[in-house]
């Protein structure tokens, strides 16, 4: 018999992928801009978002627990539970990056972005560990986790130096390139997923899914970073608009994973084995 | 909130008889006397048939009793006007008010005689299914009885949808108002529709029939969807609707055909039936012209002899030149023979069968010929003929194999046909009433001989039992019967016992009400006063709308009621009636009861209050007291109680525990007489307890051997024989019924007369239907493509549970009980798809629901799981889910010979809207 | 050791709910919260389709997602292999919920009523705001089989140590035991028949077993 049953989990809403969205992009974004900015501290917008993002995302994970004045009860398990971890970095994340920029070390701010990165891998492994969910138990998607994040912390940082008046120049390519490892993760996580029998009703949301990300937010700003490169004027607006897609594209890709493809692993029945 | 204090914990006995399988037992917890939980009785393990425990339905009774949605205090009518869309304007009053009032207007019948103009009587009483409700009535039966003439015909679903036709063949044949398998023993059952794990059988036969399945039996079940049984059963056959007799025809075929004679059980045929019995020309038995017994054909003399003779060898297979013989016909017709050929039954049997091949009735039922024939071939080969079994010391045959039935299968047309050709295939295999085959398990018809079924196996006429025919003969005959449905006139079968009103036509009670039936006699008035308890016709009978303005006609009706419901609706008293878990009452326990509630012991069970009755709910037995106070009837009242209306009589040899009929006595001290009669009388007199021990210990059981089961034994000890294959009564009685309806210028009922045929001849239903709907509603058989079923779920079968929310919300646990199941490669072609709005549409009304896709329902059927469809009672009409009844048509047309209706009609289905 | 789990006859289950609602009564759930349930699965086209009724609710792992992912630690293994939730260390954040893969978890942040939004009495006397916004499921009845235990009783044999689901049974469907010991009844059972665990193949060391002998027709 077929798995039945395989209905959405009610467990996690938006505010559960809010965590994912804002956290990836937050925590991503430190670390490209701390790195970037060596031997300098990044600009204070940019850090001031990137703590503001992984704090909302936190902040609506904590609008959603049932019990939020005991969320100090989230630390205890370290051993096992990537949410104790991913608690743990975000405090390490938010004091490290709170003391490099009110001190000006850049080094620590750097470091503060190390734990960015270690706070999306957390996330990438949290949805990992949820056996329950197919689409999320799934390996891969611990890269695509890493790679929406990043990508959407390059794109971020793009959109707000531009908005100081600032610009690094190979961001452009960096961009450019985590779109193209963006969208090999995806397609890979796509195919994974066929592979591992995931429910049916998450593959065909996730393929209708596929085209406006691959081609609204992959493909397009591809074309429109290769203009930008290749046409020496200022484009500023293409690389913009670029940014912006991809930036949208990965929250949507995510926010996509964690409510609407979210189909639980549903009841089927085993071969009945020998009598032992 | 109070934390620190442990609530005072009690544990209270009582039982379950909700539904017609009870009673079972159970233990309710209550928590500072809040009942909290329902558990089984551990303690019954060992001794209840399922080891103490109740079904699904019982852990209902906590929110049965405190729904808030519950009547509690008396209710009178203020708009005069009666009406689905009329607002009854309901005003509280006191009960001294309400039953001052009932009691005004019973006395007023009292002043102007029990009966009207038309010699119906004037006050009427309506209960809910399978009598189940007659286990919560107190000492009402007092009260009926006390009163004298009272109509019980205005049914709330007897005979369309009861096994109306198997109550009374099973009696006539062999004493089974229900009849089962012997589960415990059997090997091989084939059930048509048979729903025991679903609903039907109760918690004996759900623990029964997985433990025979643990046990290696193979069960067949042909149904047109995949029902809990089906699906439980080794082999699901989707059968056409209404083609089961088809089938069975085959089935006889394969045996009577392809079979020599030696491979049946020819002992059983030759010495415990009637098919050696010769029949002559005009179709009634060869009669010895001195004694008027029968004849049957002797082997070993060349000759005929009486039936009863002891030494002959009877013969089975032939046609014998019989001299000197006489037949009897109808109205004492006489045939005197010098010379006449008589053929055995059994013969005559193998003739009516000849064409009716697998072949053929695989054309007419969509069941392959092969398998047909192979299951034909299992049921001889697992029924071990000539084996035997040893039962406390007696041996007796043993034939594992069993042909069961369920509802709209064993009820309106077609029934007759199931009935008989199960009956007989049970017989050509000697499984019939021994262990291992189909068994009767209870009496309702045949005799007020108590719970000891044994007891009605008394000698009639012919070498068979005793059954109670109302007289069809020209001087007998009652042309002018008092019930509404005129039993005594129409359906001789019905008899004339305590259950006899409710297997007469309860149709033609509510047609003629409408002056849409008998229309030779006076349209009947409705009854003066009409008390109604634990039912709800407006919900449960059929074509309800035109229901519902016949009972708005209804001048003054009592409701004892739960909730408001879709009849209160329409009443003018409403009286709120202590439940389950709220009054007294000692019933029988044990025994052969209901279907598969057979017992190796029997006793008594007492029901007692768990908590106080919420708001001004009253018990039974107090407003049977006040009622009778109040009617002067109290003498007659308190005699009828001493006399056994509370089910034990409470003076017999040994012991005397009556009540002085002139005093008042309270419900406390009612019942604790009737216990200590109770536990008088079953342990004769070695243990007297009274109310107070059986509020500690529940109940009081004494062994009783398991032969009771089987009527085999007792018939051998009478020396009767089974009245099969061929019903020469049964004819003769239905020439009777012809003649003296023909000669009072009755001509309506020829359809139904035509029922009453010696072997049925097959018949084809749909084709009864498709002329039915076209000749009265103008409709071709292509209008309405599909066959609507319905079907019982263990959630919501009997026991007014449709307001319990937590049955509710389990029963989606399971496909289809929220909507109407269509197959899903038919919708897919329909364009509906699962969680459609969809309209079911027949030619007397119409039904909206959600659409549920499954495979395990045939592509021309859709099923309607349970009688919703509410609109009044309130949460259920919440609920949104359909109900069948609105669109069954009561018609003239579809009642059968013995008057009832098939719980079924021919519908089409059509996308409303598809959901969002 | 010990590890208790449960059997499951799928050739005996009915799926007429009355364990379910046994559950409800026993550990007083509130509407829509089934720690037990019965499922009804059907499979085929018609006419070869087959239904069977599968009762589900917490497998009780021995390697248990739910405790894994559980930041707090409120859930936990016992000795005895039962998987408990402590409900005052939850902090409802469901991760437990969407590691399970048996749908065993429910978490309600409000008291809900079986009419009207309203308690009644018998609702009043057994609410418990420890189980408000936290992860909740079928604890196999423990408290019932630990004071048995005291009373030295013995689990899956005597009724006040057993679960509510398997003392309510009408098909003696579901049983209960200690699976480590040789004698007892649940072995004896899965030594004896076929079986299955479901969802096997996801490593988490169910404590469900489910009896089930295919049916074979003859044509």
């Amino acid at each position: 018999m077929t798995n039945t049953g395989q209905v959405l989990q009610a467990n996690w809403d938006w505010r559960a992928a809010g965590n994912f969205m804002f956290g990836g992009s937050g925590g991503s974004l430190l670390l490209i801009a701390g790195f970037s900015s060596l031997p300098d501290v990044p600009h204070p917008l940019v850090a001031a978002v990137a703590m503001a993002l992984v704090g909302l995302g936190l902040f609506l994970v904590w609008a959603e627990i049932g019990r939020p004045w005991r969320f100090l009860h989230v630390f205890f398990h370290p051993r096992t539970s990537w949410m104790t971890r991913e608690s743990g970095v975000a405090v390490a994340f938010f004091a490290l990056a709170i003391t490099g920029v009110v001190l000006s070390l850049p080094v620590v701010v750097a470091v503060a972005g190390v734990m960015g990165l270690l706070f999306v891998y957390c996330q990438a492994r949290v949805l990992k560990a949820s056996t329950g969910i197919p689409a999320w138990r799934q390996p891969a998607i611990v890269p695509l986790i890493l790679a929406t994040g990043l990508t959407e912390g390059a794109a971020l940082l793009l959109l707000l130096l531009a908005a100081v008046q600032e610009a690094i120049p190979w961001l452009d390519y960096i961009l450019l390139g985590l779109i193209v490892v963006r969208a090999v993760a995806a397609a890979s996580y796509l195919h994974a997923l066929a592979r591992a029998n995931a429910p049916e009703a998450t593959i065909s949301v996730l393929k209708r899914t596929a085209i406006p990300f691959l081609m609204v937010g992959s493909l397009i700003p591809l074309i429109l970073i290769v203009l930008e490169v290749s046409m020496t004027t200022e484009a500023d607006i293409a690389i913009i608009v670029a940014g912006i897609l991809a930036l949208v594209s990965g929250w949507y890709v995510k926010f996509t994973i964690v409510t609407r493809a979210a189909h639980v692993q549903g009841f089927s029945l085993g071969v009945p084995g020998p009598a032992s | 909130m109070e934390q620190n204090r442990t609530p005072t914990r009690r544990k209270i006995r009582t039982y379950c008889n909700q539904c017609g399988n009870g009673p079972d037992l159970l233990t309710v917890e209550t928590l500072d006397g809040v009942a909290t939980r329902i558990e089984p009785d551990f303690a019954a393990h060992g001794v209840h048939p399922a080891d103490g425990k109740v079904c699904v339905k019982a852990y209902g009774l906590v929110q049965k009793l405190y729904n808030p949605h519950r009547v509690l205090t008396p209710l009178k009518r203020t708009n005069p006007k009666k009406g689905m869309n009329e607002e009854p304007g309901w005003v509280e009053i006191s009960w001294q008010e309400a039953l001052d009032t009932v009691a005004d207007k019973l006395n007023g019948i009292r002043k102007r005689g029990l009966k009207d103009e038309n010699g119906n009587p004037r006050f009427a009483f309506t209960i809910g299914s399978a009598a189940s409700p007659m286990w919560y009535i107190g000492s009402f039966p007092a009260f009926i009885q006390a009163w004298g003439d009272v109509d019980r015909s205005i049914g709330s679903g007897t005979t369309n949808k009861c096994y109306h036709t198997e109550h009374i063949f099973g009696e006539l044949w062999h004493r089974g108002f229900t009849v089962l398998p012997d589960t415990p023993r059997s090997e091989y059952i084939i059930g048509f529709g048979y729903n025991a794990d679903g609903a039907a059988g109760g918690v004996i036969a759900a623990r029964r029939h997985a433990d025979a399945r643990a046990r290696g039996v193979k069960r067949i079940q042909f149904e047109p969807h995949l029902s809990v049984s089906g699906a439980s059963a080794t082999e699901w056959l989707p059968i056409k609707a209404k083609t089961d007799s088809a089938v069975l025809y085959a089935m006889l075929h394969v045996l009577l055909h392809e079979h020599p004679l030696t491979d049946l059980d020819v002992d059983f045929l030759k010495n415990h039936t009637a098919s050696p019995y010769l029949i002559g020309p005009n179709g009634f038995y060869l009669r010895d012209p001195e004694t008027r017994k029968p004849l049957i054909w002797d082997l070993a003399g060349g000759q005929a002899v009486p039936h009863d003779q002891a030494a002959a060898d009877p013969a089975l297979e032939g046609c014998f030149e019989v001299i000197d013989a006489i037949e009897i016909g109808a109205d004492h017709e006489l045939w005197t023979h010098a010379r006449a050929s008589g053929m055995t039954g059994f013969e005559a049997l193998r003739r009516h069968v000849a064409d009716r091949s697998p072949e053929w009735a695989a054309g007419v039922s969509d069941i392959p010929a092969h398998k047909i024939r192979r299951i034909a071939n299992e049921f001889l080969s697992h029924a071990r003929i000539g084996e035997t079994v040893e039962i406390d010391g007696h041996l007796l045959p043993f034939r594992p194999v069993a042909i069961v039935f369920g509802k709209s299968v064993n009820n309106g047309w077609g029934a007759y046909e199931c009935i008989w050709a199960r009956t007989v295939l049970q017989t050509l295999v000697g499984a019939l009433e021994v262990p291992g085959g189909i068994i009767g398990s209870l009496v309702l018809l045949s005799g007020a001989h108590g719970y000891d079924r044994m007891n009605t196996v008394i000698a009639g006429e012919d070498g068979f039992m005793f059954y109670p025919f109302n007289p069809t003969t020209k001087n007998e005959w009652n042309p002018r019967s008092d019930s509404r449905h005129a039993h005594l006139t129409l359906t001789p079968m019905a008899g004339d016992g305590i259950y006899s009103h409710n297997i007469g036509s309860t149709v033609i009670s509510w047609m003629r009400l409408q002056g849409r039936a008998a229309e030779t006699w006076p349209r009947p008035n409705p009854p003066d006063v009409w008390f109604l308890y634990r039912c709800n016709p407006m919900n449960s009978f059929s074509e309800l709308t035109k229901l519902g303005e016949s009972i708005a006609r209804f001048p003054f009706t009592v409701t004892f009621s739960y909730t408001m419901d879709e009849t209160n609706h329409f009443a003018d008293i409403v009286l709120p009636e202590a439940m389950d878990l709220e009054s007294y009452q000692l019933i029988p326990l044990g025994g052969t009861g209901w279907l598969e509630s057979l017992w190796s012991s029997k006793g008594w069970v007492l029901r007692q209050p768990i908590v106080e009755p919420r708001g001004e709910a009253r018990n039974f037995s107090w407003i049977s007291n006040e009622l009778a106070r109040r009617t002067g009837l109290l003498e007659a009242y308190n005699a009828a109680i001493n006399a056994g209306a509370c089910g034990v009589p409470l003076k017999a040899e040994g012991y005397d525990h009556a009540l002085d009929v002139a005093e008042e006595h309270d419900e406390k001290a009612v019942w604790d007489r009737v216990c200590k009669a109770a536990s008088a009388s079953l342990t004769d007199g070695e243990e007297v307890h009274g109310l107070s021990w059986f509020k500690e210990n529940g109940n009081l059981l004494r062994p009783m051997s398991t032969l009771k089961w089987y009527l085999f034994p007792k018939m051998v000890e009478t020396g009767l024989r089974f009245e099969l294959p061929y019903q020469e009564r049964f004819l003769r009685i239905g020439k009777q019924l012809a003649n003296r309806l023909h000669e009072t210028g009755v001509e309506w009922w020829d359809r139904q007369l035509a029922d009453y045929e010696a072997m049925p001849e097959w018949k084809d239903l749909e084709k009864l239907w498709d002329d039915a709907l076209q000749r009265n509603y103008q409709a071709a058989a292509k209008d309405y493509p599909f066959w609507l079923l319905t079907t019982r779920s263990m959630q919501h079968a009997w026991g007014a549970t449709a307001s319990i929310q937590l049955l509710a919300e389990v029963g989606n646990n399971l496909a289809g009980q929220d909507g109407i199941l269509v197959n899903s490669i038919k919708a897919a072609e329909l364009g509906i798809r699962d969680g459609d709005e969809i309209e079911v549409r027949s030619a007397v009304g119409a039904m909206r629901g959600t659409a549920r896709l499954r495979h395990g329902v045939r592509p021309d059927v859709v099923l309607m799981i349970g009688q919703w469809g509410h609109w009044k009672t309130p949460f259920a009409k919440d609920l949104k889910r359909p109900g069948p009844n609105d669109l069954i048509p009561m018609n003239m047309d579809l009642i059968d010979g013995m008057g009832s209706t098939n719980e079924t009609t021919k519908v089409a289905i059509s996308l409303v809207e598809a959901r969002p | 050791m010990t590890r208790y789990v449960m059997v499951a006859d799928l050739n005996r289950c009915i799926g007429c709910q009355t364990c379910t609602v046994a559950c409800r009564h026993t550990n007083a759930t509130l509407p829509e919260i089934e720690w037990r349930r019965v499922l009804d699965m059907e499979s085929g086209e018609f006419p070869d389709v087959e239904r069977l009724f599968v009762p589900v609710g917490c497998q009780h792992c021995a390697d248990p997602p739910c405790m894994h992912v559980c930041p707090s630690t409120a859930t936990r293994q016992r000795d005895d292999g039962i998987i408990s939730i402590d409900y005052d260390l939850c902090i409802g954040c469901s991760y437990c919920a969407v590691a399970c893969p048996y749908q065993a978890r429910y978490k309600t942040d409000r008291n809900r009523f079986a009419y009207d939004g309203k308690p009644m009495p018998s609702e009043e006397i057994l609410m418990d705001e420890k189980r408000l916004g936290v992860a909740q499921k079928c604890t196999f009845c423990s408290d019932r089989i630990d004071a048995g235990l005291e009373a030295n009783l013995t689990p899956g044999v005597d009724p006040d140590a057993t679960p509510a689901c398997v003392n309510s049974c009408i098909a003696n469907a579901l049983h209960f035991g200690d699976i480590e010991d040789r004698e007892s009844n649940v072995s004896a059972l899965v030594d004896n028949s076929p079986h299955f665990r479901m969802h096997e193949e996801l490593g988490t060391d169910p404590g469900f077993y489910y009896l089930w002998r295919r049916k074979s027709v003859e044509e």
